[in-house]
């Protein structure tokens, strides 16, 4: 497995730029599971570039739940939450990065929120307790989520020491977070990570 | 097993020691069942309490539970909590403190951040507070600020675990109490907790731990089983619950004691009525088989002292009750009893009375013999004693035989108890009888009884058709004088019966001092006997016997004399009765048959010798081989010697007899049958033995000239003789009238006084040497 992975990142340096080297970063559980969703962030030691702004991002609520559960969006962007249910929704966060309120609106009308603070956004509604979704609001280019297999990868990633954060809805730590640092020549890091179980969804009983 | 005297006490003992065992194994199983139960019993309460403290346990965190999710729930709060509005938190916490009754609602953020009210939770508590809910541990025990308390939780989502709402309920000595009051039984709980120092307890009624139980408790938790520890100082029964604690490295227990005194009261009770039951079932035992062994032993009991009172002599009956096999006992007992005294009855009359005639015997009689002489001794009365023995009984026994002479006897007996009238009679034996008779002054009294007795036994009576004329002698004696002792007055009184039968018999003498000095005389004379065997006193004469046909002595009759030192020549007639009485005729004439024959051997041959053989001699002695043994020492021809009988050898046993003579005449020895026509002869003894020569009695020859009748008897004796080829010797003959007659009559040979008395051997001698062995002279 390691080896392979190995491969897989001499594979991917070859088309990276110069002063650029691709990494891979994996995010697995204590029993070596992958672990997907989990938002990976590189911050070079010569300070984040920051991402592109701007964007068009939508996050909508459908069949009682919010779609998608996970979005990354640069800071500055604007988020619409389309309601595509017959029922209405009171969708709310409390998160610091940005608390807001749209309260009881109805099918088809759509909101819009600007995010204008890098963080981790929990999305709720108020009457459906069962509907949770994440908006990470990032302020480094390098942000990516690792996919089915549990990996991230980034093809330009700095050559330079540079701080590793992974965050994931349901990371059993007090901050929420985890991080490692890097060594100049890193090209991979692993993270072990302990999750909470998912909050449990409630019948639907209307 | 000690030794019974009595078989009652040991079934009592062994009956009562089984049935003892039995119960005891009873009540000791019952004992046990009692213990066992109620320990079961106490565990059960115990436990049904300790369920009742579960369910209050669970009831009281759903409330809080319920409460902690509601207040979590709640979007006010969220926001308020997740926007770090502590005013709103606080006054929403203390809210819901009040109406749950708690003093400590807190919250523990998702960042390990501890905030709330009465929430002074130190820093390392906080620490592994988030952890432990962290872990999703919502419920549990904890002890905080030092004070045990059962903590709920509630996540608060915002949407995100922003932290926990938490509420905590103390559980102190006033939740305890109210546990306890809660229970059935009399309860003592705590919660006793181990927060990484050991056990304690940390609230309850229990007042300080004993640590010495710590192993027992925690051994008993896991097992949920009851065990026994000290509570203030006492026994309890406790049961441990063990309580889920909030954080993972502390432990705590709900501990229920029952004090084992309280527990136990009731088993206590139970045991105690089954002790006093097992002791009264016992003494009942004890008393009833008591009762029972007396019953089954009682007829026992009185056969035994039956059986000894039976010993003792004591005629006794055994009372007969029921069928079973004591009753059969004691029947066959009684039967015993009978059959005892029946036997010693018979006995008594068998050792005291003559069995044929029913008569005391003489053992009754001594006794009635000494008894009259202890009654009359100086008292100067006299008794007679008759002694009785019938006349010629030995002849009517043996002529008509046993059965006719015991008739006799017993009719005899009946006639002398009838002459005795009420006097006492005895049989001493054979044809013996005695009357004791008590006499006043009247001597004649002795005399008339006497008579009576003679005539009345005298009646003529009919036996097998013969008839017969009984009579007895009498000879009496007269106590004290005739004796001072029974046997002294017996002896007289035989000494008088001796007289009387010389009397002539059917008569009665008394007892007279002659008598006994004639019995002196007797006795002298046979210890004088036995001497003159030894000393050689006997000397044999001679008597010649004359041939009439040839006109010559031919034979000798030897003729015993015996020569006493002191007395002089003793005629034959005084001593050979005593010497057949004694038996001394035997070994006398043994020798007197051997000095005949030694004698005749050196005479003549044509001279024989005749000797004397008595009846005694006939069935006592071994006569055969005395005669055998003489004539082989003397070398005397057999048919010289001639052997001369009574006719009273044919009185005892007359077949051996008859033998006998058969043997004698085989051996060639001549028998002559002496005395003929005296005593009670018959023909029928000349048919049954071929006698050589028959004697007639010198009475015939004495009176031979001057009877008829004489003179015809002789003639008939000799008529008789030679038609049955036998030869006739005439004894005494005297004069020559007599001689000329006997001749004339056709008479062989004749001895007498006319022709030589009796001679010594040596004139004997002198004789065959004188040549006069043939004596013309008188011829």
């Amino acid at each position: 497995m390691v080896r392979g992975l190995i491969a897989l990142a001499a594979g991917l340096s070859l088309a990276a730029p110069l002063g650029a080297a691709p990494l891979v970063v994996r995010v697995v559980d204590p029993a070596g599971k992958p672990v997907r969703d989990a938002v990976v962030t590189l911050y070079p030691a010569s300070g984040a570039r920051a991402p592109r702004s701007g964007g068009r991002f939508v996050v909508a609520q459908k069949n009682l739940q919010f779609q998608p559960f996970l979005t990354i969006v640069p800071v500055g962007a604007d988020v619409s939450f389309p309601n595509l249910d017959p029922t209405k929704h009171h969708v709310y966060s409390f998160s610091p990065a940005k608390r807001f309120e749209l309260k009881l609106f109805a099918k088809d009308q759509s909101r819009t929120v600007h995010f204008d603070k890098a963080g981790v956004v929990a999305l709720g509604c108020n009457i459906h307790d069962q509907m949770s979704a994440f908006v990470v609001v990032s302020d480094s280019a390098w942000t990516a989520r690792t996919n089915g297999q549990g990996f991230a990868s980034f093809g330009d990633a700095p050559n330079a020491a540079e701080r590793v954060v992974v965050w994931h809805p349901y990371l059993r730590t007090p901050s929420g977070t985890m991080q490692q640092a890097l060594g100049p020549a890193q090209r991979t890091a692993t993270f072990v990570v302990r999750l909470r179980a998912p909050p449990p969804t409630m019948a639907m009983d209307y | 097993m000690p030794a019974f005297r009595s078989l009652s006490a040991r079934l009592t003992a062994q009956f009562a020691l089984l049935f003892a065992a039995a119960m005891l194994v009873v009540s000791a199983a019952l004992s046990t069942l009692i213990s066992g139960s109620a320990a079961q019993q106490v565990e059960s309460q115990l436990q049904s309490s300790g369920a009742v403290y579960d369910r209050l346990w669970q009831q009281r965190s759903r409330e809080l539970q319920n409460a902690a999710q509601l207040l979590a729930r709640d979007f006010g709060f969220r926001a308020a909590v997740a926007t770090g509005d502590t005013a709103t938190v606080q006054s929403a916490l203390g809210n819901a403190a009040a109406r749950l009754r708690v003093r400590t609602a807190f919250i523990v953020g998702a960042d390990g951040q501890v905030w709330g009210i009465d929430s002074a939770v130190p820093a390392p508590q906080a620490a592994s507070l988030w952890t432990s809910l962290d872990e999703g541990r919502l419920t549990g025990v904890s002890v905080i600020s030092g004070r045990p308390r059962q903590l709920v939780a509630a996540p608060i989502m915002a949407p995100t675990l922003i932290g926990w709402v938490l509420f905590a309920s103390d559980l102190d000595s006033k939740e305890m109490r109210g546990l306890e009051s809660l229970s059935a039984i009399p309860l003592q709980a705590a919660v006793i907790v181990d927060d990484h120092d050991g056990w304690a307890e940390a609230s309850g009624s229990l007042s300080a731990l004993d640590q010495r139980d710590v192993p027992v408790i925690e051994s008993h938790v896991a097992q949920a089983a009851a065990f026994e520890m000290n509570v203030r100082g006492q026994r309890a029964i406790a049961l441990a619950k063990p309580l889920p604690t909030f954080s993972s490295g502390d432990k705590a227990m709900l501990l229920l004691a029952y004090p084992k005194a309280e527990a136990m009261a009731d088993e206590r009770k139970l045991q105690w009525a089954l002790a006093l039951l097992t002791l009264l079932g016992l003494s009942l035992v004890a008393l009833a088989t008591w009762r029972a062994a007396g019953r089954i032993t009682q007829p026992l009991a009185r056969l035994d002292d039956a059986a000894g009172r039976l010993a003792s002599g004591e005629p006794v009956q055994v009372q007969v009750r029921g069928t079973d096999e004591l009753a059969r006992l004691a029947s066959s007992f009684n039967d015993m009893v009978g059959r005892i005294a029946e036997r010693e009855q018979r006995i008594t009359q068998l050792a005291f009375n003559d069995v044929l005639t029913e008569l005391p015997n003489r053992t009754m009689f001594q006794q009635q013999l000494d008894h009259l002489f202890r009654a009359f001794e100086g008292g100067g009365g006299i008794f007679a004693l008759h002694c009785l023995d019938l006349d010629q009984f030995k002849v009517i026994n043996d002529t008509l035989g046993h059965p006719a002479g015991d008739t006799l006897l017993i009719e005899a007996s009946r006639r002398v108890r009838q002459a005795a009238g009420g006097h006492f009679v005895a049989r001493l034996g054979g044809d013996e009888f005695i009357v004791l008779q008590s006499v006043g002054d009247d001597r004649q009294a002795i005399d008339r009884l006497a008579r009576e007795i003679l005539d009345t036994v005298s009646q003529p009576l009919t036996i097998d058709g013969n008839e017969l004329v009984p009579s007895t002698s009498i000879g009496i004696a007269i106590a004290p004088q005739d004796g001072s002792d029974g046997e002294a007055l017996l002896r007289s009184a035989d000494l008088a019966l001796y007289r009387a039968k010389e009397a002539g018999r059917g008569t009665f003498a008394f007892f007279e001092e002659s008598l006994n000095e004639r019995a002196q005389e007797r006795r002298q004379l046979e210890t004088d006997l036995r001497l003159a065997i030894e000393r050689g006193e006997f000397e044999l004469h001679y008597q010649p016997l004359f041939d009439l046909e040839q006109n010559c002595i031919c034979s000798f009759e030897a003729l015993i004399r015996w020569n006493h030192p002191t007395r002089g020549m003793i005629q034959p007639g005084e001593f050979v009765p005593v010497a057949e009485d004694t038996g001394l005729i035997v070994p006398i004439g043994a020798w007197a048959v051997r000095e005949a024959c030694a004698r005749a051997a050196s005479w003549p041959q044509n001279i024989r010798v005749a000797v004397n053989v008595s009846a005694v001699q006939f069935h006592r002695g071994a006569l055969h081989e005395t005669i055998l043994a003489a004539l082989a020492a003397s070398r005397l021809e057999p048919s010289r010697l001639e052997v001369e009988i009574t006719e009273s050898v044919f009185l005892e046993g007359g077949e051996t007899t008859l033998k006998l003579l058969h043997s004698l005449r085989s051996l060639g020895v001549r028998v002559a049958l002496d005395d003929f026509g005296t005593g009670y002869s018959s023909l029928s003894y000349l048919q049954s033995f071929p006698f050589d020569k028959l004697k007639i009695d010198r009475s015939f020859i004495q009176n031979l000239l001057t009877r008829d009748g004489a003179t015809a008897i002789v003639h008939a004796i000799t008529e008789l003789a030679n038609a049955l080829g036998i030869e006739t010797t005439a004894e005494g003959v005297e004069e020559t009238a007599q001689l000329e007659e006997l001749r004339a009559h056709g008479c062989s040979s004749v001895q007498g006084y006319l022709f030589a008395e009796p001679m010594t051997a040596g004139d004997v001698d002198q004789l065959f040497k004188d040549g006069a062995a043939t004596v013309q002279n008188v011829a």
